[in-house]
């Protein structure tokens, strides 16, 4: 597709500057000194017949690493940002989270996800765009391929909303009015040309 | 007897190889031309022969002359012609090669000479075939040679219009004739140095294009160029002749002749740098050809790079074939590397400087006059000077003058003054951060070569080193306190990410330092820096490691361990070679952590001990100290072992570091104080470490092969001071131990010695904790103690094991007394001491413990002082009976006593299983226990294929299906038996036969697979079955069960789609072990479920609807206040569920799954709102799978 690059120098972010869960966690050692760790401190007991018995009993740091695994944790901001930050953006070979298109303070779970629900309650994701330009022509791609990469993944009983973020986009208003437009969602999909942008933006998203 | 003219007619109708060889052979051998002593008139009816197409064929031309047309006949004669000429040609080649007269062969040679001349259609390919065999007889005159090369010359133009492999014979007739020696002197006389024949040659040749040809080609002009001396008209011709190809590349060809790009390009160079005659026409055109700029690619530069260098390593007398060109090369090669961005090139360019460096110095027998390599230096330094105060250029200069300096020892010695000298200055007034961290690095570099050149200095000249010895060493003496010790000072204050990379730099500047030698006039190695500049260095590195402990966890936030992890690097180059060093730190260290309070650390303080402990042991273990000469001799005498010495002495000296007090011995429950694990966990390291470092200086098969004496080292502890090590580390007060202070550095006698330390150690924790009067040994301390005596002991061989006792030392825990009494020292943890040696211990060292009634035999049948329970006493006594039970050797038949004792021991764990599915002696919870016990040392026996275990198997078989509660118990841990387990591992000498788990499988499970279905046997029967194939399935791998999938498919859909009568827990794990099952057949032999799909899939939705709506009613019970079950396998049940849908779409052909689609779809959407997030993952994994088909 030719066209003109909107913005030529947006602002990238590196990826070790997105959020992520894994900080405020202890990075783990990795001097030279530190070849036989997984030896020397082990979590396990060396000996453990069964799964269950094979923390040291007194730990204080064992925070249930092992079973963190599978630790209940329901769905929050941080998880919708990981699902969707890593949809490429139109034109730079970037993500959006990389652009900072996608922030996890613009991403709202109702009811909050800590409150324990009805699994079949309904809850809502709120997701706020910020164009890297304000008259951003490829707005509206952009929050379809978002629009699109939430509903394939999250289970039926979350409703997506997908918006610009107030004040970041020239024409807002109109953009929202189509991203919001069920039917003219669905028909921007039966477009081919368009299915197969979207479907080039998702590929770099892992799972 | 057929005459030759019949041969000949024959040979001319054939169009079969191997029939026309026969001719050939008959004519060449069958009675005629050997014969007959190849007979003058023999010789004339075999070359009348063919006359007939001959003399059509001169009729023929002049008519073609004259009216200029060729028709078929025309055509089909100059086949026929060429085939004559080919039945004499390969007549020739099967003549014997000492047949032919001298006149005979010269007869021949011109005629066939004269086909050059006269018949260019049909003659070549077998005139030049003949050639090449006439070149080869025997009665061949040099003067024949001459005359070919003249014949062949005369075919001119035509010699194109020839085939490729013609053109080949041509080639390589040329070739041969050109490698002769007495052809090439006759060439010599009779042209002299005009050399017309090249001239000849050039011409025919030029423009040819087939790769093989070429190649052939190449090598005959690099041949003309190194052996003739032609006059500097035809050395220009030929050059041109080659440099046309320059340079050179292949097309991709629809019949590849094999010949790459790579060949030709080295072709060409070999012409290139044939002679230094080329020189003043080589150099000027290669350069011409790089300085075209952008307009060549990177393969095109490294090729021309590449020859430039080939050219200046083969040209002899540089005086006159390198030196007038060194300006104009470096003038167009500098730019290459200062403002360069491709590696490739930048590489080759450093190569093509350096081999001018190393020619101008000489070979390793002469050296040539210095002042032509001190002008080099001059210019290149000339034109880098400046840039070294350029920031931007600082880095590539370097790269240039470092490379042109180290090229050979003469040029570092000459010039390495002037460019430490200019290096200071710019360090006095640096342009930014990274200004100074590129001089640093460039500094770095220098010495790191010099260290290199010191290594290599026998290689060379033998002026080398007497240049090396008589180096000044006033620039080098001074880099510490003028160079290194500024930059630290100025930016150590405030470390921030710039000044971080070049304290980087400094420090690794300081490591490489102190790794720098001096040679003396006698030419001994001695370190270059004083013994008080490493001392400095050493406590700069110390304040930079210690720096953790003494700050707060406030005042040293960042997390980034680069400096720190840079400098335990630099800190271990610098105490292996200043050896007092390491007492120094050590001592300090101890000193550091002695002045806090161990007994209630916060988490800051835990980590700033363990990283500081660790990093300790790193420092001292992970190499081996060399030995070397300093201004003054070191404070203690050199041992290799001296720092594990230190190491050790400081640590033990440390433990415990915090005992709080009344806190009973071995309370799990408390708080553990780990200062005293982290103690323990570098000894453990520093052991690992060490290990690892004799690994690697002595490889691996000098450390097995060497095999001990009778000595009793435990017998010689016994004669030393409880605080040997204390007293080895200090030095001096003890008579020393002589082995210790005698032994080289490299003899592997190093690791022994280790060995015996360790094991000292070992034997002082062993006894300190069994004694019961310590407050430290906590469980974890324990284990870590025993890990340490398995390390130990694992690495002695068989005999040391034996005369050392150590099997009874496992029990008596090196203790003078006998094996402990149980009755009256409950406290059993300690059992997890005899582990560690066990663990170590080599079958043939334990022969002893398995008397009749002996110590195995009680340990693996004592059912009593399990303590309360759940404990993880019966785990420890578990993980002994495994080892035990696997580590019988076993007598030369089943019937002596040892045997017996295994016997004994399984039939007694067999009554305990009859019982306890028969009566109601043994409760559930206390039979959970002993069964852990049971399991390990069937397993233990198992894993050695013990006979004695398939007398057991009816009994587990008959309790799997008693009605009693514990069945379920035994069928549920079946798999225990075949499962991986750390204990059985072949590292650690356990007997593991290569088959077992088939052998167990075929006699455990495999008999089960009927009665475990409902129809052939009462449910609940069927269920505990069930559960025990596949408990046994599960933890085998695919290859063990693939014969029988039929019956265990058909099993595991029973499976996932019933609800058995098991108990809760138990069901759960039988539906984990078929899933997994399940997902394994799936990824492996995927067709043998096809025909399944709809069951196993609607059995695969219920079981996740069973755990999905467990967990929602565990969830309510949550919110009443219920405690939290585990309810991993629940977990586990969803996430392979997932895991199994969604890999069937990646295994199937879309028609087989059309059906589902639809269902799988909304419920792996449902799925993906899993309240763990792992299975979440795994559902959106699974809904990518399915959404790829279409509905």
């Amino acid at each position: 597709m030719s066209r003109e690059i909107q913005n030529e120098n947006p602002t990238i972010l590196n990826v070790s500057q997105l959020p992520s869960r894994r900080q405020g966690k202890a990075t783990p050692r990795n001097g030279p000194d530190s070849k036989y760790d997984n030896i020397l401190f082990s979590k396990h007991w060396p000996w453990g017949v069964s799964k269950t018995s094979s923390f040291w009993p007194s730990d204080e740091e064992d925070d249930g690493e092992g079973d963190d695994e599978y630790a209940e944790e329901p769905i929050d901001e941080q998880e919708i940002f990981d699902l969707i930050s890593t949809i490429s953006d139109p034109e730079h070979p970037h993500t959006l989270g990389q652009l900072s298109v996608v922030r996890l303070a613009d991403i709202h779970i109702t009811p909050f996800p800590t409150e324990r629900l009805d699994p079949q309650s309904l809850r809502t994701v709120l997701v706020e765009l910020t164009p890297t330009i304000n008259h951003c022509s490829l707005a509206t791609v952009i929050g379809l391929a978002v629009r699109v990469r939430l509903e394939r993944v999250l289970p039926p009983s979350y409703r997506v909303d997908v918006r610009m973020k107030d004040g970041s986009h020239a024409q807002d208003d109109q953009v929202n009015k189509q991203l919001a437009d069920k039917e003219r969602v669905a028909a921007a999909l039966e477009n081919d040309t368009l299915k197969g942008m979207i479907d080039t933006m998702l590929k770099t998203c892992v799972y | 007897m057929a005459s030759f003219k019949d041969w000949a007619l024959q040979y001319v109708l054939s169009d079969n190889e191997s029939a026309q060889r026969v001719i050939v052979e008959k004519a060449a051998k069958g009675k005629q031309i050997e014969s007959s002593r190849a007979n003058s008139t023999v010789l004339g009816n075999w070359a009348a022969s063919v006359h007939q197409w001959l003399s059509t064929a001169s009729a023929k031309d002049e008519d073609l002359v004259d009216d200029g047309e060729e028709g078929d006949d025309g055509s089909g004669d100059i086949i026929a012609r060429a085939k004559a000429l080919g039945f004499l040609a390969g007549t020739l080649e099967e003549l014997d090669q000492s047949t032919l007269k001298t006149d005979q062969v010269r007869f021949l040679v011109g005629f066939f000479g004269s086909m050059f001349s006269y018949d260019h259609k049909a003659g070549i390919t077998a005139a030049a075939k003949a050639l090449r065999q006439l070149y080869s007889m025997k009665n061949f005159k040099p003067d024949m040679g001459v005359k070919m090369v003249d014949d062949v010359c005369k075919i001119k133009e035509d010699f194109r219009l020839q085939t490729a492999s013609t053109r080949f014979e041509i080639y390589e007739l040329f070739l041969s004739l050109l490698q002769d020696e007495s052809v090439n002197s006759e060439l010599q006389h009779k042209y002299g140095s005009s050399q017309g024949f090249v001239v000849d040659l050039l011409q025919i040749c030029q423009a040819e294009r087939d790769p093989k040809n070429l190649m052939v080609w190449f090598k005959i002009l690099a041949g003309i160029l190194a052996n003739y001396s032609p006059s500097t008209e035809v050395t220009e011709e030929i050059f041109k002749a080659f440099s046309v190809y320059f340079p050179i590349s292949v097309r991709a060809s629809a019949a590849p002749t094999g010949i790459t790009a790579e060949d030709l390009k080295g072709a060409v160079r070999s012409c290139f740098s044939a002679h230094q005659r080329l020189a003043p026409i080589a150099f000027p055109f290669l350069i011409q050809k790089l300085d075209q700029g952008d307009a060549i690619t990177v393969a095109v530069k490294v090729d021309i790079l590449r020859t430039i260098k080939a050219c200046i390593d083969s040209y002899d007398h540089p005086q006159t074939s390198i030196v007038p060109y060194i300006e104009k090369i470096w003038n167009s090669l500098k730019y290459e590397v200062r403002n360069g961005e491709v590696k490739e090139t930048i590489d080759a360019t450093l190569d093509v400087l350096r081999a001018v460096a190393q020619k101008l110095d000489g070979t390793k027998t002469t050296k040539l006059d210095p002042s032509m390599l001190k002008n080099y230096f001059d210019l290149v330094f000339k034109d880098c000077r400046d840039d070294l105060s350029n920031p931007t250029y600082t880095k590539q200069a370097g790269l240039l003058l470092v490379t042109v300096i180290t090229a050979n020892v003469r040029a570092f010695v000459l010039e390495s003054a002037t460019l430490i000298d200019c290096i200071r200055q710019n360090l006095r007034q640096p342009k930014s951060s990274t200004h100074t961290r590129d001089l640093i690095l460039l500094l770095n570099s220098l010495l790191k070569a010099r260290q290199e050149l010191i290594t290599n200095r026998t290689q060379g000249h033998p002026e080398d080193e007497q240049q090396l010895r008589s180096e000044s060493r006033a620039h080098l003496d001074s880099l510490f306190h003028d160079v290194y010790l500024p930059i630290w000072v100025d930016k150590a204050s405030e470390p921030d990410s710039e000044t971080v990379d070049v304290l980087r730099k400094v420090i690794q500047g300081l490591a490489l330092l102190v790794r720098q030698q001096v040679l003396g006039s006698d030419g001994e190695a001695s370190l270059l820096c004083s013994r008080a500049v490493c001392s400095e260095i050493c406590s700069l590195l110390t304040q930079s490691l210690i720096k953790g402990l003494a700050l707060s966890s406030n005042d040293n936030a960042t997390t980034d361990t680069a400096l720190e992890d840079e400098a335990v690097l630099a800190f271990r180059t610098v105490v292996m070679r200043y050896t007092d060093g390491y007492a120094e730190f050590a001592t300090r260290a101890a000193a550091e952590i002695r002045k806090r309070d161990w007994g209630t650390p916060s988490g800051y303080s835990l980590n700033a001990l363990r990283d500081l402990l660790s990093r300790l042991a790193f420092i001292g273990c992970s190499e081996i100290p060399v030995r070397i000469a300093t201004d003054r001799p070191p404070q203690t005498p050199f041992s290799p072992l001296q720092h594990f010495i230190t190491l050790t002495a400081t640590l033990l000296g440390l433990f415990p570091l915090s005992s709080p007090p009344g806190s009973a011995r071995f309370a799990s429950s408390s708080k553990e104080p780990l200062a005293n694990c982290y103690i323990i966990s570098a000894l453990h390291g520093g052991m690992l470490h060490f290990c690892d470092a004799c690994g690697s200086k002595y490889t691996q098969e000098v450390l097995v092969t060497y095999s001990g004496s009778e000595t009793n080292w435990i017998e010689e502890f016994n004669s030393l001071p409880e605080d040997w090590l204390q007293q080895l580390r200090q030095g001096g007060r003890v008579p020393k131990d002589r082995t210790l202070c005698s032994v080289a550095e490299d003899d592997p006698e190093v690791y022994r010695q280790f060995l015996r330390l360790s094991l000292f150690i070992v034997r002082n924790l062993y006894r300190a904790a069994s004694a019961g009067t310590q407050v430290p040994w906590s469980e974890r301390v324990l284990a870590q103690v025993s890990s340490i005596a398995a390390l130990v002991v694992r690495a002695i061989d068989e005999k040391l094991q034996v005369s050392c006792g150590l099997a009874a030392a496992a029990f008596s825990f090196f203790q003078p007394t006998e094996a402990w009494d149980k009755e009256k020292d409950p406290v059993q943890l300690k059992e997890l001491l005899t582990v560690g040696i066990l663990e170590g211990l080599w079958p043939g060292a334990m022969v002893d413990l398995y008397q009749p009634g002996g110590l195995a035999e009680g340990f693996m049948c004592d059912t009593a002082h399990l303590g309360p329970i759940p404990s993880r006493l019966s785990e420890i006594r578990a993980a002994i009976g495994a080892i035990l039970a696997n580590k019988h050797k076993g007598g030369p038949s089943t019937s002596d006593p040892q045997s017996e004792t295994i016997k004994r021991v399984l039939d007694f764990w067999g009554n305990q299983m009859k019982i306890a599915t028969t009566s109601n002696d043994i409760d559930t919870t206390t039979f959970g226990e002993l069964n852990k016990i049971s399991m390990y040392i069937l397993a233990g026996a198992t894993a050695r294929q013990d006979k004695n275990v398939l007398g057991l198997v009816p009994v587990l078989h008959a309790a799997i299906r008693s009605q009693h509660q514990n069945g379920e118990i035994i069928a549920q841990s079946l798999g225990i038996l075949v499962k991986d387990n750390d204990l059985l591992s072949t590292e650690n000498h356990a007997v593991v036969k290569r088959f077992y788990k088939q052998w167990a499988y075929n006699y455990l499970a495999k008999p089960l697979y009927e009665l475990a279905l409902p129809t052939k046997t009462e449910a609940w029967q069927a269920a505990r079955y069930s559960t025990a194939v596949l408990s046994v399935v599960s933890n085998c791998p695919f290859k063990v069960y693939e014969d029988d999938l039929e019956p265990l498919i058909r099993l595991l859909i029973t499976t996932l789609n019933n609800r058995f009568n098991l108990s809760r827990q138990v069901s759960l794990v039988h539906r984990v072990s078929a899933l997994e099952t399940l997902v394994e057949i799936l990824m492996n032999e995927p067709d043998s479920i096809k025909g399944h799909l709809k069951a196993i899939i609607s059995g695969a939705v219920n079981v996740h609807q069973d755990a999905s709506q467990e967990r929602e009613e565990k969830f309510k019970d949550l919110v009443k206040g219920a405690p939290r079950n585990n309810d991993l396998h629940l977990v586990m049940c969803r996430r392979l569920v997932l895991q199994l849908l969604g890999g069937i779409p990646t295994k199937f052909e879309e028609r087989h799954l059309l059906p589902y689609t639809l269902q799988m779809k909304r419920m792996l959407a449902t799925a993906s709102g899993d309240p763990v997030r792992e299975v979440r993952k795994t559902a959106l994994l699974a809904r990518e799978t399915w959404a790829k088909i279409a509905v």
